[in-house]
């Protein structure tokens, strides 16, 4: 398996490999994947307003899905959450050269940044929604 | 060849007994005594196996999954032999030679709990399982 430098470099120096507080109001996670298929993606996003100033993963996966993924955290680092909707699998499968078979890994990828999206959305309505409540208690 | 075939799973067994004496959740594929004197094979949980042989590259081992193939499938001997799909993924292939010397299995087995070590801390399975959570009960999201 002819893997590329930038992949063999992301699995050696995985960029913002770990994990941030899940129960966090201001933190989106995502899990995608299932051990079956040989891959499964952690994706988190802090997000303060409207941007996102730190990223994590965890992957279990070949060097391939680690590099997608580790790529994806340094990619979200600075983005606003609009922005980062437009992160697409095909400009990971070009960054890192990726071979037809290891595209999967990159639509895994941008599937964990969705989901680690709309993590962040759902909880940031459901708190507003509460906000909301609370004043009309209030009143 | 009687001779040999007893210094060769002499030096098999070492290295099985350093690996999975040093590190938990790895387990044997196939029979215990009951198979080749050269062969090892292995799933260590919560790591993927092609990830494993990236982390070992200056060994020559072989992971038992076919993701180099047209589908995801994993090997269908090691299915055969019971190991589940969890695990599937998470195996290694070792073959001992008639030249392999006693420092080369020793080697191999500090580099292989090094990099299952190193990747389990990548994992999000091993995260998990350390959180206490029933890996077999979660829903997971397949696309």
């Amino acid at each position: 398996m002819a893997y590329s430098e930038k992949v063999i470099d992301h699995y050696n120096n995985p960029r913002n490999m770990g994990s941030l507080p899940k129960e966090d109001k201001s933190v989106g996670t995502g899990i995608v994947g299932a051990p079956e298929c040989g891959d499964v993606m952690k994706l988190q996003i802090k997000v303060e307003n409207d941007r996102i100033v730190d990223a994590k993963f965890k992957t279990f996966g070949c060097g391939s899905a680690i590099a997608s993924s580790s790529l994806a955290t340094e990619w979200l680092k600075g983005r606003t959450v609009d922005e980062a909707y437009k992160i697409k699998n095909t400009d990971i499968v070009q960054e890192l050269n990726l071979p037809p078979v290891k595209i999967h890994c990159s639509v895994l990828a941008e599937d964990a940044i969705k989901a680690a999206l709309e993590d962040y959305k759902k909880k940031a309505s459901a708190g507003a929604a509460q906000g909301e409540k609370a004043v009309a208690q209030a009143k | 060849m009687p001779t040999e075939s007893k210094r060769i799973a002499a030096m098999r067994d070492r290295l099985q007994a350093q690996i999975m004496e040093t590190l938990d959740e790895c387990y044997l594929n196939g029979h215990q005594t009951q198979r080749l004197p050269h062969n090892l094979n292995i799933s260590f949980a919560y790591v993927e196996g092609e990830a494993l042989l990236m982390g070992v590259k200056e060994i020559a081992l072989s992971s038992g999954s076919a993701c180099t193939s047209a589908t995801l499938e994993p090997s269908y001997v090691l299915r055969a032999l019971g190991v589940g799909s969890d695990l599937a993924h998470s195996s290694i292939r070792f073959g001992l030679g008639r030249f392999t010397t006693e420092e080369e299995v020793d080697y191999t087995a500090k580099r292989m709990v090094e990099a299952v070590k190193r990747l389990r801390e990548m994992s999000p399975l091993y995260e998990m399982a350390k959180e206490g959570i029933d890996l077999k009960s979660v829903q997971w999201a397949v696309h």
